[in-house]
C-alpha cells in the first residue's frame, strides 16, 4: 500500500499551515483512529489522506481557569487530565472518569472525542448540557461556536478543511443540583449504550434552572431548552404533576434508532428518577 | 518538521527512522525486539499491550510511533530487573496469579503504575487500577491478591 503523507508539527503555527496545505487529517490520541484505520497486527494503519499527529504541539495541553470564571481547556488534554482536574465542572469529570479504562483515558484527549463526534462519545453530552464551545483556528484566523452546533450528526462536524479544534471553554455553571449516568456492558472499558446528565438550582423552593441531555440515544446528543422551560419557574411541590408532559417532551428530544424501546424506558426512567429526587427535597448537591 | 523520532525507551535515548503511523507496538516487538509487550485486541481495550509512557500507563496498539517524540517509555523488559518489577513480578509468582501468562506483562505494568501513584491500595483500587487489563484464565482474584502482596512486601519500595 502507498504511504500516506505523515506530519509531525511542533507548534500550532506549523499545524494550521499543515491543515491549510494539505488538509491533513488531525490525530489527536489515536484512540479513535488508530482503531479505525487499523489494518491488523504487524501492519501500519493505512489512511486514505495525509495525516497530522498533534500531539507535540504543546500549546494545546492543559487546563487553566479564566479572569471570568471561565474554563479553557486545550484540545489535546486527555480525559484523565480532565477527571483530575480542579476548575472542570463534576459532570465532564464524571463523563471523562468513565471513558474506557485506565490507559485509554491516558492517550484519548477532548479535542478528539468531540471531533470524532461519534453518537456515542462521552465527552460532548455533558459539554453541550454545559453550553461549551469550541475554539476552531485556522491560518486565516479563528472561530467560536457551541459544542451543540459544532456537532451536526453522526460522525459530522463544521469543521471546515483547514480547521483545527484548538480549545473548548466551559462558561462559569453553577448548579444545586446534579445527576449523571452512564450504562455500558461493564463498569470499566464500555462503550456508552446510553448517557445522560441532568441539572438544577433551586432556590427558594422553584426550578430556576434545568437542564438535560442524552448521549447515545440519537445521531447527536438530545437537548431541548424548549422541554427544559416545562420545568424552570415551576415550585418543588409542582414538579409530581408536570413531570409526566416533561418525559413525554424529552421523549420527542431523543430518537434512538437502535433498541428504540429500551433506550427510551431508560431514558424517561433516569430522568424521573432525578425529577423525583428534587421534588422530595433532596439536599444540594449530586444525586445518586 | 521532524524526519524521525527521538525518544527515550527504557533508559536509553533512540531514533527511529520511518514511517510515523507505525504502530508503537510493532516497532516495540519488531524493532527492537522488546517481544513483553502483547497485541490482544489491537483496539486498546485488552492491556496486552500496556506500558508506561511519561510516568503513565498507555495501550502501545493504538499509539503511532510519532506521538511518543519527547517522550521516555518502559517496558515490562526494563523493569523486570529493577527492584520494583522484581518484587510484582516475585509477588505474582508467589501467589499464584499466572495461568498462560499472556496477560502478564500489561498486567505488570498496570500494577506498576498502580503501587507507584498508591502504594496501599484498597482492594478496589486494585480492582480498578487493572480495569483496563483483561485475564481471560484467573478470574482476576489472585492476581488482587498478589499486587496485595506486592504492596506489602515492598512497601519501602513504594513509598519511596
Amino acid at each position: 500500500m502507498e504511504q500516506v503523507k505523515c506530519f509531525m508539527p511542533q507548534t500550532l503555527a506549523e499545524a494550521l499551515k499543515i491543515r491549510k496545505e494539505h488538509h491533513a487529517v488531525v490525530l489527536a490520541g489515536g484512540s479513535d483512529l488508530m482503531v479505525s484505520n487499523s489494518m491488523g497486527a504487524g501492519i501500519t494503519p493505512a489512511f486514505n489522506s495525509p495525516v497530522m499527529i498533534l500531539t507535540g504541539v504543546k500549546e494545546l495541553k492543559g487546563i487553566r481557569k479564566n479572569a471570568d470564571g471561565s474554563v479553557s481547556i486545550g484540545a489535546l488534554t486527555t480525559s484523565a487530565e480532565i477527571s483530575r482536574s480542579e476548575f472542570v465542572h463534576p459532570l465532564l469529570k464524571d463523563a471523562a472518569s468513565r471513558m474506557g479504562a485506565i490507559a485509554l483515558r491516558n492517550s484519548a484527549t477532548i479535542g478528539g472525542n468531540i471531533g470524532n463526534a461519534s453518537p456515542k462519545g462521552d465527552m460532548p453530552q455533558p459539554l453541550i448540557l454545559l453550553d461549551a464551545k469550541v475554539i476552531l483556528k485556522s491560518v486565516s484566523g479563528e472561530r467560536m461556536m457551541k459544542v451543540d452546533e459544532f456537532i451536526l450528526g453522526s460522525k459530522k462536524t463544521a469543521l471546515a478543511d483547514d480547521e483545527i479544534i484548538t480549545e473548548i471553554i466551559l462558561p462559569p455553571q453553577e448548579f444545586t443540583h446534579i445527576f449523571y449516568r452512564k450504562i455500558g456492558m461493564r463498569r470499566a472499558n464500555a462503550i456508552s449504550k446510553l448517557t445522560l446528565s441532568s441539572a438544577a438550582t433551586v432556590k427558594d423552593g422553584v426550578v430556576v434552572d434545568f437542564r438535560a441531555s442524552s448521549g447515545a440515544a440519537g445521531p447527536k446528543v438530545a437537548r431541548s431548552r424548549a422541554a427544559e422551560e416545562l420545568l424552570i419557574g415551576k415550585k418543588l411541590s409542582e414538579l409530581p404533576a408536570v413531570k409526566e408532559a416533561f418525559l413525554d417532551a424529552w421523549n420527542g428530544v431523543i430518537s434512538p434508532h437502535a433498541m428504540p424501546e429500551y433506550r427510551r424506558n431508560t431514558t424517561r426512567r433516569m430522568l424521573a428518577y432525578f425529577i423525583d429526587a428534587l421534588a422530595a427535597g433532596h439536599p444540594e448537591g449530586r444525586v445518586e | 518538521m521532524y524526519s524521525n523520532v527521538r525518544f527515550k525507551l527504557n533508559g536509553e535515548e533512540k531514533c527511529y527512522e520511518g514511517d510515523p503511523l507505525r504502530r508503537l507496538l510493532d516497532v516495540l516487538r519488531e524493532d527492537y525486539g522488546l517481544t513483553g509487550s502483547k497485541e490482544g485486541c489491537g483496539e486498546g481495550e485488552c492491556g496486552a499491550c500496556s506500558i508506561v509512557k511519561d510516568g503513565e500507563l498507555v495501550t502501545s496498539c493504538i499509539i503511532p510511533i510519532g506521538a511518543v517524540n519527547g517522550c521516555e517509555l518502559l517496558t515490562i523488559e526494563g523493569i523486570r530487573d529493577t527492584e520494583k518489577g522484581k518484587c510484582i513480578i516475585d509477588a505474582y509468582a508467589e501467589g499464584g496469579a499466572v495461568q498462560c501468562g499472556f496477560c502478564i506483562p500489561g498486567m505488570v505494568m498496570a500494577t506498576y503504575c498502580l503501587l507507584n501513584k498508591n502504594p496501599d491500595p484498597s482492594e478496589e483500587e486494585i480492582r480498578v487500577g487493572i480495569s483496563g487489563n483483561i485475564c481471560r484464565c484467573t478470574g482476576y482474584d489472585l492476581i488482587v491478591e498478589c499486587i496485595r502482596l506486592a504492596a506489602q512486601k515492598g512497601a519501602k519500595l513504594w513509598n519511596k
